[in-house]
């Protein structure tokens, strides 16, 4: 920060879409944001996703204007935000520390912003942010006497305040226990419906990603894995990394051996499974073979025809009410898991040790190029089943809410 | 099987417990033992036989000899007598304070924010004069300001100095009253620029404060604790500093009351009362100053 700043403000009217072109950030030898190009639509709840050091916050930081880009530009509509300071741009951000100024109170800490910018109502502006974010009853307290989630209401309110152009939010929700978690994204995705602003939101967690967000772009090494709606990411993962990272995939190296109509058939470890060739991102060779756990079904005795099976040995099965989750061992000596709701009147008879027989749709089946690291990447994390294999593997998301029902 | 952890129990319980709860009470008072008796010794006794002292009348046509008594007249001929003193010490020290700050400032902002691995380097350098006695660095000083010295010279050279000499004015005694206690103010600065979060000082940046209005709004109000403290470690010591005056000053114009209490004591025969009641007196004068100073700068939090 310059202790001497320039006397006035240059602030930047802009309006319109968030666009990411071309942007590189290295510090040294190490590259953190590898060459990214990103359309983030005018009003919409974009969530940046992906484990730490994959060069989230700092594209945030770079849209904020606290990171300066190696190359690349950053517009907001026409207007070219590249080198501009951060007082100077039409962004705010939500701090993960929340970095409220702990001797203003909470009132003069959510008019700060409309104090720099002359507004002459800067009071009346913090007051309705704080009946926004519920907190009016609060204004005079200093940030010191608020709980976590209240300095974290106070952030938001402080950031939005200023109706910016972008509002980003760097792992605001980090610091919250669950419950508080749960109720803030609610919160904020009511806040963001209600003000119709962009929000870009980066978490490592993807279960919250996939609640707020209307798109998500799952980040790894700098570069965007995969983006696309929630619903899409989970259910067609192109990059082993997504299918890991992205909910939990029960997962096996195979090859493709034939082709029939418009699925590929493909060996692993000698079961052989269809893939559609819709879901598969490789045509020939080697393939990593995937179904989400929800998607198998687990039985005692073999399926009727049409569905793809394997036989299984039941290592444990937890009952959570809604669902129960099998952990099997499928022939290679992975682990698989498996998830069935409990909607049969007579409840599945199986227990550790048995014998049952896994079965999926081809359709539910996908295909994605195999990459070691980034099965490996995402097995590292402590996950409910830590078994890696050659053959038929699962793999569990990370973050917090690793070993959560991913539904 | 019972039985057994009944004993062991009870017999834990009753070994275990007494001595914690009389520990419990008695270990504080124990801690703070030593400090009491030390203050009570070398402070409180001290203050109250300087107090007596203080009040006690000479005897008629004896100087040097007194007698026990209530002579509140001290007070008042030691402040009458020695007033331009008083405002002279309380004059440098608040200049003293002022320069101190503005060096001090800077400095801990640089080593906070700026320096990098330069940092432990920077700390060291500001402690490194207190390896050397105090006394001896003043005679420095007077050696660097003397009027055939570097800084005189160059200065008449360039005909910049009115009186032609900086040694024997109020000048030499604030600049070596400055140097003198700048680690003071230099310390606590950077102690609570350094604890502020960075990202609340990027909060002003990303909330349209250009960076010198970061700097007035967020930066410094929230090192004020420090400028504070800084300012409190400076002004006290400084207020009753004799030495920058005796070494620095001249005898007729920039004396200040500890150079009057330091003769009174030391030179002037029968001057024990007198300057008793001018330590006190300075005593009082720097406690409702700071009193002031902290009523009016210092909220509960800052302290």
């Amino acid at each position: 920060m310059a202790l001497f700043g320039g006397k006035t403000a240059g602030f930047r009217e802009a309006k319109g879409d968030l666009r990411i072109v071309e942007v590189t950030k290295s510090f040294g030898d190490f590259t953190a944001v590898d060459d990214l190009s990103l359309v983030v639509p005018r009003g919409s709840f974009f969530a940046l996703l992906g484990p730490s050091g994959c060069g989230k916050t700092t594209t945030l930081r770079m849209v904020a204007g606290l990171e300066e880009a190696t190359h690349g530009r950053i517009f907001i509509g026409d207007t070219d935000l590249t080198g501009s300071r951060p007082y100077e741009r039409p962004v705010n951000t939500v701090f993960q520390s929340y970095a409220l100024f702990p001797h203003l109170t909470v009132r003069d800490n959510v008019a700060f912003g409309p104090k720099r910018r002359g507004l002459a109502n800067a009071t009346t502006l913090a007051d309705e942010a704080l009946d926004l974010v519920q907190l009016p009853h609060l204004a005079d307290r200093k940030p010191a006497q608020l709980s976590g989630g209240q300095q974290q209401r106070v952030a938001v309110a402080r950031a939005l305040v200023n109706r910016p152009e972008v509002l980003l939010l760097d792992e605001p929700l980090g610091a919250l226990d669950l419950k508080l978690r749960r109720q803030m994204q609610v919160e904020l995705k009511r806040i963001q419906t209600e003000v119709g602003l962009t929000f870009i939101h980066v978490t490592h967690d993807q279960e919250e990603a996939m609640t707020m967000a209307d798109t998500v772009a799952v980040m790894n090494h700098g570069r965007i894995e995969q983006m696309g709606a929630p619903e899409a990411l989970y259910d067609l993962p192109l990059t082993a990394f997504v299918a890991n990272f992205v909910g939990q995939s029960n997962l096996g190296m195979g090859r493709i051996i034939d082709s029939d109509g418009d699925h590929y058939v493909a060996d692993v470890q000698g079961t052989r499974v269809s893939i559609p060739k819709a879901r598969c991102q490789v045509s020939s060779g080697d393939v990593l073979f995937g179904v989400r756990p929800e998607k198998v079904k687990i039985a005692v005795s073999r399926a009727e025809a049409g569905r793809n099976d394997i036989p299984a040995t039941v290592v444990d099965v937890s009952f959570t009410g809604v669902a129960t989750q099998y952990l099997v061992r499928v022939p290679s000596g992975a682990t698989w898991s498996v998830y069935e709701q409990n909607l049969d009147i007579d409840p599945i008879d199986l227990h550790p040790g048995d014998e049952a027989w896994l079965s999926w749709k081809p359709g539910h089946a996908f295909g994605v190029p195999v990459d070691e690291s980034a099965i490996k990447v995402a097995t590292d994390a402590p996950t409910t089943t830590p078994t890696v294999a050659v053959g038929p593997v699962t793999a569990s998301s990370q973050g917090p809410m690793a070993g959560a029902d991913p539904r | 099987m019972s039985a057994l952890a009944h004993v062991a129990g009870g017999a834990g319980g009753g070994t275990d417990q007494a001595p914690t709860e009389r520990g419990r009470s008695w270990l504080p008072y124990l801690l703070l033992l030593p400090g009491f008796l030390w203050l009570a010794i070398f402070f409180v006794f001290p203050m109250i036989q300087l107090f007596t002292v203080s009040l006690q009348s000479q005897f008629p046509g004896y100087p040097g000899y007194y007698y026990r008594d209530v002579n509140f007249h001290n007070y008042l001929d030691a402040f009458t007598q020695f007033a331009p003193h008083f405002g002279r010490s309380l004059l440098f020290a608040g200049l003293a304070t002022f320069f101190a700050f503005c060096l001090a400032y800077p400095l801990a902002y640089a080593m906070a924010f700026k320096a990098g691995r330069w940092r432990n380097v920077m700390m060291i350098l500001v402690i490194a004069p207190f390896f050397t006695s105090f006394i001896l660095r003043t005679i420095a000083w007077r050696q660097i300001l003397a009027d055939e010295g570097p800084v005189a010279s160059t200065l008449n050279a360039l005909h910049l100095l009115p009186g032609g000499r900086i040694t024997e004015t109020w000048v030499a005694v604030v600049a070596g009253l400055t140097y003198n206690f700048l680690p003071f103010m230099v310390l606590p600065i950077y102690a609570s620029l350094e604890r502020a979060d960075a990202r609340v000082i990027e909060a002003g940046g990303d909330l349209y404060a250009n960076g010198f209005t970061t700097f007035r709004t967020v930066t410094l109000p929230m090192s004020m604790p420090g400028v504070l403290a800084g300012t409190l470690l400076t002004f006290i010591p400084a207020a009753g500093d004799y030495v920058n005056a005796d070494l620095l000053g001249s005898d007729r114009s920039t004396k200040m009351v500890g150079n009057v209490i330091e003769s009174q004591f030391f030179k002037v025969p029968g001057g024990f009362p007198v300057a008793a009641s001018l330590s006190f007196t300075l005593m009082a004068l720097i406690l409702v100053l700071v009193f002031v100073y902290i009523r009016r700068f210092g909220t509960e939090e800052l302290l």
